[in-house]
């Protein structure tokens, strides 16, 4: 089984607990306008003006080799994989598989997603995670679909089903100056968390290093807050 | 930032009357060298010494606790310090006679006398002609050469535990009638100058109690180690934390001391090292296994840390031990320290080194478990072995050399004969070659050692150091005379990594994907790949020690085995217990660069090599983890030390600090030896380039060292910058 994965980010520190290896899968169904992989909208990786390649073929086993190198530092400080992406359940059947394997050696698991797919397969592959990472960025409807390409129903719809299965889920949430960074949106996120059955709400900082990726790419760089035309 | 060595000199040379103070001195002690030339050794060194104590000690400062403060004088004589043995600093001498006309004749004349009869000329002097023709020239931080000698005896840890149980008292009946009778007078005459030049009560008092009988707490056991070490010339003090816990123990249960009042005697003790040598040595070795009375040497070395936080120098070069099951405080509190961006403690992993050592010195593990590390990260076998490093070897040099069929294309000098590697049709061709060059090098290295040895045998027996190294006192031998229970011979190689990015770039590039003619990739280095970039981007894309890639990580094990076992194979030859390669660094690996050709990494002529066995500049691109495991493969029982740097930013701390915590721990469990780490930003480090002076405090860690930042040649600063941060 093979998959595109543009990058491996091994000892990542931010991607949930202990020091885990993250791979990042390409492919997206979402256009959040903030985003910091733009190199991951398309499951085959595009190539900049730079003539960097953003991304390659991998097999399971050739990322399951890199993954359990670091097997000693997920043990001493309860790390493991992380799958991100992109929207790492783009390539389904990749991602289920690679799930699998970690799980298969023991490995700790966490799913980085939007929550973006349908509700059979995301609670199909559920019992594969160790613990979800679970964005949460605008009240679904139309500034949802303004902002980032989908109405962001089907991702409430799943975060609920999610949770009521008993998965562990951690709320994490980007926050963008002149789209959500608001006390609305604080205290939507605030009330969602109070409803229980997550473990934590986190709000991410935005942040604009992206813009040479953009660039490479023939894409204008987003800024934040927007321009005021 | 002046080592011991040049703030002397500078001392010696700021005005006429100080110079003419350094005549008066070195004058004196010329005239007890002349008069004692035919004398024995063991005579001819107390003479001297008699002249150089307590004549070069200085009244305390302001604020000390203890005294003992050392300024050394142009010509004398010292292990390491200011030279190696009869010393004379002929430059200063001259700038002095230059400078102050009417000195000049009495410069002059010094100069005259000392010429070719220093004990560093004498060791050269009895070089082999094979020896000395591939080892042309001194000057290794100015010349070309495959390697070079060093001359000193360093690393020497004594066994300062007996010196405090005896007392002066014990030592002196133990040493009448024996070669080391001289020792305890000389430190008595110091003692009773101190006493009566004035001193406060409270120092006045303790100078007494250890004239009289052996220390009874931590402020006498203190000042008679501190004392004696600076009589004997040594930096490296090994396992503090054994011969000063007991006392400190005693001092806080029967609250002779309250904690803060022994954390500012430690204090004091730290900044008298700093003021001693502020550079590469001040090794205080706390924590790990074999100590007797640990938990009275765990509270000592608690306070060493806390210390180390309070004083914020970059002396003394504090190094837990650690090993799993010690206390846990004190891997925490180390983490602490580190954390807060001290480089301070160094980490040596015990369960990983006791073993290796036992190994790679062919001792029993109770001995092993004695491991000292001195300077920038050598071992010694405690106060039971000799291992100086005596001579630097630059394994890019020695590829260097084997690509140019046996010529240096630095200096154009032919070193050895070689096949013409455009004959080469295989890679393990050039193979052959390179490990000629090294091993032809490391033989002529262990010969100069041994050599080395055995004039300081001759010239200056060093019995203040021989007198505290087992087991010289008991069969009445001075320390390289057959004194020593362990004596070994140890080489600084350099450019480690380099060289086998180098080998594998080569291999990949030539022999593998045949881009490339080995004549053609040759000519590009020759000519720093100014003619054809593109050779120079093909050398930095092959793959690099330090991304935890099986193939090129199997080049670094191949590089590191032959060159370290190159080196232990000469032992036998030589008739030394051991001879063992170091791979550590001070500035040689920039220093070095500069006379080193373009390689086949892709690194430019004149550019730093890799530090120590650590990944090439920037190299490491995989993350920390990826890092660690390229080091761990390094086989740690071959050699006697090996520094792994490792900077860090401080996202690893705050929140991520448990993460960090079990980084390392799980470094350790892997197999990783030690860690010495550099918390920084690279914004502060830019910043601190642009305004140096705002950026005092902050400490980095070069190799085997720590400096101030803004204390580093610009060389040295870009060249840290360029190091990967995790």
């Amino acid at each position: 089984m093979t998959g595109t994965v543009f990058d491996i980010q091994r000892a990542a520190l931010h991607d949930g607990p202990g020091i885990r290896t993250t791979v990042f899968l390409n492919g997206c169904p979402l256009r959040c306008a903030w985003c910091h992989n733009p190199e991951a909208f398309t499951t085959s990786p595009p190539t900049g003006y730079s003539g960097k390649t953003y991304g390659r073929v991998m097999s399971v086993e050739q990322i399951m080799s890199v993954v359990e190198a670091d097997r000693g530092y997920y043990r001493a400080s309860g790390g493991g994989l992380t799958v991100s992406g992109g929207e790492p359940t783009v390539q389904y059947a990749f991602c289920v598989a690679l799930l699998t394997a970690a799980k298969r050696a023991g490995i700790h698991t966490c799913l980085d997603t939007s929550g973006h797919l349908p509700t059979d397969a995301l609670l199909q592959l559920a019992h594969l995670v160790d613990l979800f990472h679970f964005d949460v960025k605008l009240p679904s409807g139309n500034e949802h679909t303004r902002w980032t390409g989908v109405d962001g129903r089907l991702i409430y719809r799943n975060l609920i089903a999610l949770r009521d299965r008993g998965c562990r889920i951690r709320l994490r949430c980007p926050i963008v100056p002149g789209v959500n960074d608001t006390p609305e949106h604080r205290r939507h996120l605030d009330q969602l968390f109070a409803t229980g059955g997550f473990e934590s709400v986190e709000h991410l900082p935005y942040h604009s290093d992206a813009a040479g990726k953009y660039r490479d790419l023939g894409l204008p760089p987003p800024q934040f807050p927007p321009a005021v035309v | 930032m002046q080592t011991l060595s040049e703030a002397s000199i500078a001392y010696a040379l700021q005005s006429e009357p100080c110079f003419e103070a350094a005549l008066d001195h070195a004058e004196r002690f010329t005239a007890s060298y002349r008069k004692h030339m035919h004398a024995t050794a063991t005579e001819r060194e107390a003479a001297a010494l008699a002249v150089q104590f307590p004549a070069l000690l200085l009244p305390p400062a302001a604020g000390d606790r203890f005294v003992g403060r050392i300024r050394y004088g142009l010509v004398g004589l010292s292990p390491e310090p200011v030279g190696l043995g009869y010393y004379c600093v002929s430059d200063a001498l001259r700038t002095g006679a230059e400078r102050y006309g009417r000195l000049s004749k009495r410069a002059t004349t010094l100069l005259r006398f000392w010429d070719r009869i220093t004990t560093s000329q004498k060791v050269r002097a009895t070089f082999p002609p094979s020896v000395a023709k591939l080892l042309p020239s001194d000057r290794w931080t100015e010349d070309s050469a495959a390697a070079f000698p060093l001359y000193r005896l360093a690393g020497t840890v004594l066994d300062y535990q007996r010196l405090i149980h005896r007392g002066l008292p014990g030592l002196e009946a133990e040493t009448a009638n024996t070669r080391f009778a001289y020792v305890v007078p000389l430190l008595r005459s110091s003692i009773e100058r101190y006493v009566a030049d004035g001193v406060d009560d409270e120092i006045r008092e303790t100078l007494q109690a250890i004239g009289q009988r052996p220390p009874t707490g931590l402020r006498e056991a203190i000042q008679l180690f501190w004392l004696y070490a600076l009589h004997a010339g040594t930096w490296n003090y090994g396992r503090l934390d054994v011969v000063l816990g007991p006392y400190l123990q005693r001092d806080l249960d029967t609250q002779r001391l309250t904690e803060a009042q022994a954390l500012d005697l430690i204090g004091s003790l730290w900044r008298l090292m700093h003021a001693y040598s502020n550079q590469y040595n001040n090794r205080v070795i706390i924590g790990g296994r074999g100590r007797h009375h640990e938990a009275a040497a765990d509270r000592f070395a608690l306070l060493a840390i806390e210390a180390s936080r309070r004083v914020g120098l970059n002396q003394p070069q504090l190094s837990l031990r650690w090993y799993q099951g010690q206390n846990p405080l004190l891997w925490e509190r180390a983490i602490d320290a580190i954390g807060e961006g001290h480089t301070f403690p160094i980490l040596y992993n015990d369960d990983v080194n006791v073993p290796a050592v036992a190994k790679a010195f062919s001792v029993p593990l109770k001995l092993a478990a004695q491991y000292t590390p001195f300077g920038c990260g050598e071992y010694v076998l405690g106060p039971w072995s000799v291992g100086s490093p005596n001579g630097v070897l630059n394994l890019v040099k020695a590829l260097e050399i084997a690509l140019h069929g046996g010529i240096d294309p630095v200096s154009g000098v032919r070193v050895l004969d070689l096949p013409d590697p455009a004959t080469f049709t295989s890679f393990d061709q050039l193979w052959d070659a390179y490990t000629q060059v090294v091993d032809v090098f490391m033989t002529a290295l262990a010969q100069q050692a041994v050599h080395t040895y055995r004039v300081i045998a001759a010239e200056a027996p060093f019995g203040f150091i021989g007198l505290l190294t087992g087991d010289c006192l008991e069969s009445d031998r001075h320390l390289l005379s057959g004194g020593v229970r362990h004596l070994g011979a140890t080489v600084e190689t350099y450019g480690n990594t380099n060289t086998a990015d180098s080998l594998y770039a080569v291999r990949q590039l030539v022999f593998e994907q045949r881009v490339l003619s080995l004549p053609e990739l040759v000519a590009s280095l020759d000519d720093n790949f100014t003619t054809d970039r593109n050779v120079q981007r093909r050398c930095l894309e092959v793959a690099k020690y330090g991304n935890d890639d099986a193939a090129v990580d199997a080049m670094a094990q191949r590089v590191h085995t032959q060159v370290c076992t190159s080196a232990r194979r000469q032992a036998e030859a030589v008739s030394l217990d051991s001879c063992l390669v170091v791979i550590i660094n001070n500035w040689a690996n920039t220093v070095l660069g500069r006379s080193t050709a373009a390689s086949p990494d892709g690194r430019r002529a004149g550019e730093p090599l890799a530090n120590g066995n650590n990944p090439a500049p920037g190299a490491a691109r995989s993350g920390v983890s990826a890092f660690l495991n390229s080091l761990v493969k390094l086989d740690p029982s071959l050699h006697a030390g090996a520094v792994q740097n490792m900077k860090f930013s401080k996202q690893w701390f705050g929140r991520m600090r448990p993460k960090f915590s079990a980084l390392l721990q799980a470094y350790f469990a892997a197999g990783g030896t030690q860690a010495m780490v550099t918390v920084v930003s690279k914004r502060d480090l830019e910043a601190a380039l642009i305004e140096p002076e705002k950026w005092s405090n902050l400490l980095v860690r070069v190799g085997g060292f720590s400096i101030r930042f803004v204390d580093l040649p610009p060389a040295a600063q870009r060249e840290l910058i360029a190091r990967t941060l995790h």
